[in-house]
């Protein structure tokens, strides 16, 4: 067997930025007073209006006051401020902020696959963000220590997850986080597994059905309400209900479209059925910038971009090149992909494409949209980084701190309430030590809806050794696979400080299969390997881990998802 | 995942508007339906054939073809592929009527200029075989190039959905699901259970319409687009292979009143020919492929042959990316089996399967007036060694054999690590069939097998 094992990527260790970790939230004494004074600020009123010299007075929430010639107020905490930056704290258009991820359930069996129920199907309009909104799910910290005060959280789901909710990355109760209940209602080419619909035609139909239907029902509701003698009774259908403001427009759409044919596809339905659209989380929008000025869709850029460590990509292509022509001695190999024109060209493809990513927002700029950000799934500790690489690439920064503040809070119909520092806001700011778009610039606190976080104190630097020891053994593994069971054992090792992971099944004890990407997240462990099977086939493994045991799912691609589970046996050998 | 490329979308963006103005020069025309005509031009204003002659003089701006000693022939169209298509089968119900594989093109599939390159101007990009009664299908045209899923579509070309008899639906759903249909009687089923609830559905929403009924019936996608079947305003075109299935669906079909259909693969249409063509019924066969399941045991390569000296509009297709590129070598070998004339066989890629697609007043033939889809060869496209030169589509030059780079992708994907195709479209085999789609539903009970086949590979070794 090749060894397989790439040995890069490790353990990925989010420790930087998160908040969680200073232990000043909610183990903090009871606050003396919730009134604040910050003195001699530079603050950033909105995009493009710097003030020098500002002091500014937090009460009850709100931003009392901002001038330079106040006194603190007699209650007021002085916050150490003196020559910091204060920008209005910014908004997060569309994410699944504080949404746990649901638990991988056993596929229900579905009896008639073209008509399954609606909640299997992922059509539930009906369910609201709140519901579901986790106050304590890591990544409501996690967006606060990045400057994010207000979500427009929107649930998890397929087709139509639900209608998202405004809430404020405070930590206090559910209930006093939300600014502002029922912003939209949420739409993702997501199909379901195993019934209709399945594929994204699917879903568009289902969609096309479902939104006329909404209209022909809220108008039958309407009529029977106004006089029903005579008519027949309508049928109460909660899902058709919940989408009747969109049908009638006054609630708009979220439409997750992050590559350009998804952003082709919303335009499109968009244009026929005609509701009130606000793309989300676009991501390769900038081929229709006509269209959407067009029709006057609003847009959220995702905040995440490709990566690009051009070195990282050269190194892993050659090895995949070594690993696939086993024969040719390594040497041979590397003057091969030395003197390889195609791949030239490719690398040069690749690197416009990238360009074109990174300059997207700068596109939308320059085209006269007001966009925000939208924050799904985003790695919260590349905020500042990725917008700095869309500035790198032609936006203003007075575009990028507009896309964080002021047009969402615009696209979101509370620009009366957030989105600048000025008296009588909502308390949301972020204070960094230097202009927040300096590379060096840290954020000293935050405020969400008056409540100060402080994030001056360095992070501990934690005992991570210990951490990343967890989990090593052998590992026994049963897949249980529609008609057989497959088991074999899981060999969790450390060599040289990083995780090695070897897997053998019972029925071959003399193939070791090795998996690649190993990552860890809390007790969370995934990987793949590549078995052969005749040609070679991705395993992706997703692995809840507990101390002596374990539980989770492989995926197959083309073949499905299986669940996998395991019990600690004992050293790794 | 595809990726996006530097030097040919400048030339195709920047080409397109302008050569739409073009004059082909002494070729060798053949015209389908007006016969050969040596050494003459063909003039080509604003993507359509304004003129065809000897000696035309070159109006300004015009770009020039020197077609001196080649072959002109219109573009050639495959009445049967998945090709451009992100979705080719929604599998989960025998009746799927109401999903539109229209709704995800995918202009960006580098099978589009693959097609080209053998000289395809038009491609029927179908939904899959899976369902007794599939989804809608999109006509499209090759304008390869475009990130816009919308330029694909030739606008104006009648609606079409897809059918589909014996084993498939069979295996998926009776088999797969244990419901209608598990035999070849149940697929019958399907088509009247479908029909005769549409004519309840029209009939409702004709009582509304009249004030009969107060209240609006509900929307049904499904019953909306089968009752345009049942209107005549969608043509169907039918996965068959048997001729007792065949048979059966005229039937079918001639007691709910519909008159277009064209029966795909048809492999023994042959036995049935007068029939299919006392129907008006046509056909879109392969020229020699069959035996590839059980129900395909019975065929001959004599097929196009057959149909077409019965009166049977013919067409022969490709259900495939890679038999798209020399359909003209498939048209070709009904010389060899059945005798055909040149023009007969070149109609069986041309005009008739525009026939089938209802577009032949468009294309389909070179003649003035229809749209400048044209494909040059160098030797006699029905010779063994012809080889395409320049393809055209309402005018512009989509591929032109000299100037053919390397890669030709639309779309890169920043952080993909492959550079070549192959690479890049590992499970290319699998990608562009009739089932394509479905190979985890088939799978997810194989799969223990496919394990174990594995497992005992690596350990014999």
């Amino acid at each position: 067997m090749p060894n397989r094992f790439l040995g890069f990527l490790l353990l990925w260790i989010f420790c930087s930025t998160f908040s969680g970790l200073y232990g000043q939230n909610s183990d903090a004494p009871k606050q003396i007073s919730n009134t604040y004074f910050l003195k001699n600020c530079f603050v950033v009123k909105q995009p493009g209006v710097t003030l020098a010299g500002q002091n500014v007075v937090i009460k009850d929430g709100l931003i009392a006051e901002v001038s330079p010639n106040i006194i603190p107020p007699f209650d007021a905490q002085m916050v150490k401020s003196d020559s910091l930056y204060v920008y209005a704290g910014f908004i997060d258009g569309y994410s699944n902020t504080g949404i746990v991820k649901p638990e991988n359930k056993e596929r229900t069996k579905i009896n008639d696959p073209g008509n399954p129920p609606n909640d299997l199907a992922g059509i539930t309009p009906q369910i609201k963000a709140i519901d579901q909104f986790k106050p304590s799910e890591k990544s409501v910290s996690d967006m606060r220590s990045a400057g994010i005060c207000l979500s427009n959280v929107v649930p998890r789901g397929l087709m139509l997850p639900g209608s998202s909710d405004l809430m404020l990355l405070s930590d206090g109760a559910q209930d006093r986080m939300l600014l502002k209940t029922g912003t939209g209602q949420s739409f993702q080419l997501e199909p379901m597994r195993g019934g209709f619909p399945s594929t994204t035609i699917g879903v568009i139909s289902k969609f096309r059905e479902l939104y006329r239907n909404a209209n022909i029902a809220g108008s039958h509701d309407e009529k029977f309400k106004l006089n029903g003698t005579g008519l027949s009774r309508p049928d109460y259908s909660k899902e058709l209900v919940a989408l009747y403001p969109v049908t009638t427009k006054k609630l708009p759409l979220y439409f997750k479209a992050q590559k350009t044919k998804d952003v082709h596809k919303a335009l499109s339905l968009q244009n026929e059925l005609g509701f009130d659209m606000i793309l989300a989380d676009v991501k390769q929008g900038w081929h229709h910038v006509d269209q959407i000025k067009k029709t006057n869709s609003k847009v959220l850029i995702s905040i995440e971009l490709p990566e690009d460590d051009k070195k990282d990509i050269k190194k892993d292509s050659l090895k995949d090149v070594k690993s696939d022509s086993l024969k040719i001695a390594n040497k041979k190999v590397e003057t091969l992909t030395d003197k390889n024109p195609e791949k030239d060209n490719f690398d040069q493809f690749r690197e416009k494409s990238l360009k074109e990513y990174l300059s997207q927002a700068a596109i939308f700029e320059k085209a006269g949209i007001a966009f925000g950000f939208s924050f799904l799934d985003a790695k919260t500790s590349d905020v500042k980084k990725n917008i700095r690489r869309m500035i790198e690439n032609g936006l203003t920064e007075k575009a990028a701190l507009a896309a964080l503040t002021v047009n969402p809070a615009q696209i979101l119909g509370v620009s009366h309430l957030v989105g600048t520092v000025e008296k009588g806001k909502i308390a949301n700011l972020v204070i960094t030590n230097k202009p927040y778009f300096d590379e060096k610039s840290t954020i000293s606190y935050v405020f969400v809806d008056g409540k100060k976080f402080d994030y001056t104190e360095k992070p501990k630097k934690d005992n991570k050794p210990s951490e990343t020891g967890k989990f090593i053994g052998k590992w026994s593994y049963v897949v249980e696979i529609p008609g057989s069971t497959q088991k074999g054992k899981v060999n969790v090792k450390k060599v040289d400080g990083k995780y090695k992971i070897t897997i053998i099944d019972d029925s071959s004890p003399n193939v070791e299969d090795t998996a690649e990407e190993i990552k860890l997240e809390g007790n969370n462990l995934t990987f793949y390997i590549m078995a052969d099977m005749g040609q070679p086939v991705k395993v992706d493994f997703d692995l809840k881990m507990e101390e002596k045991s374990y539980s989770g799912n492989i995926s197959i691609t083309q073949f499905g998802i299986f669940p996998i589970k395991g019990e600690y046996e004992g050293q790794p050998d | 995942m595809r990726f996006i490329y530097l030097v040919l979308i400048m030339f195709l963006t920047a080409s397109s508007p302008i050569a739409q103005n073009v004059l082909i020069k002494n070729g060798n025309l053949i015209t389908i339906t007006q016969g050969n005509k040596e050494k003459t031009d063909i003039l080509i204003t604003n993507g359509k054939i304004s003129k065809i002659g000897k000696n035309l003089d070159v109006p300004k701006d015009y770009k020039i073809i020197d077609a001196d000693g080649l072959f002109v022939m219109p573009g050639i169209i495959d009445a049967h592929s998945h090709i451009a298509l992100d979705v080719v089968n929604e599998a989960t119900d025998p009746n799927t009527a109401n999903v539109n594989v229209g709704d995800a093109l995918d202009p960006l599939d580098v099978n589009i200029y693959r097609a080209l390159a053998g000289g395809v101007t038009i491609s029927h990009a179908m939904h899959g075989s899976a369902n007794a009664i599939g989804g809608q299908c999109e006509t499209i045209k090759h304008r390869y190039g475009t990130v816009n899923p919308d330029e694909l579509r030739m606008v104006g070309a009648p609606r079409t959905i897809k059918f589909a008899l014996g084993e498939n639906p069979i295996r998926v759903h009776g088999e797969g699901n244990k419901i209608m249909p598990n035999t070849r009687m149940g697929v019958e089923q399907v088509f009247r259970n479908a029909f005769s609830e549409a004519q309840i559905y029209m009939q409702e929403w004709d009582d509304y319409k009249k004030g009969i009924r107060k209240t609006s019936p509900s929307y049904n996608l499904k019953n909306e687009t089968v009752a345009d079947i049942l209107r005549g305003n969608i043509l169907i075109h039918c996965h068959s292979y048997r001729a007792d299935e065949i048979l059966m669906l005229m039937k079918v079909l001639k007691d709910f009143k519909v008159d277009k259909i064209c029966f795909q693969h048809a492999n023994e249409g042959f036995k049935v020919a007068p029939e299919l063509a006392a129907y008006g019924a046509s056909a879109s066969v392969f020229a020699d492929w069959w035996a590839y399941k059980f129900e395909v045991y019975y065929s001959t390569a004599y097929n196009a042959a057959i149909l077409t000296r019965n009166g049977v509009v013919t067409s022969i297709n490709s259900d495939s990316d890679e038999l798209i590129r020399h359909l003209y070598h498939e048209a070709a070998k009904t010389q060899r089996y059945g005798d055909l004339t040149d023009d007969e066989a070149l109609a069986l890629i041309t005009i008739n399967p525009a026939k089938q697609l209802g577009i032949d007043k468009r294309v389909g033939s070179l003649e003035e007036g229809k749209d400048a889809d044209i494909a040059i060869f160098k030797n006699h496209p029905l010779s063994i060694y012809t080889i395409p030169q320049q393809t055209l589509v309402d005018g512009v030059i989509r591929f032109d054999i000299n100037s053919d780079p390397d890669d030709i992708r639309v779309d890169i994907n920043p952080t993909e690590k492959y550079s070549s195709f192959y690479e890049n479209d590992r499970n290319h085999h699998e990608r562009n069939g009739c089932l394509k789609g479905i190979a985890e539903l088939l799978m997810a009970e194989s799969y223990s097998k496919y394990m174990r086949f594995k497992y005992m590979k690596n350990h014999n070794h």
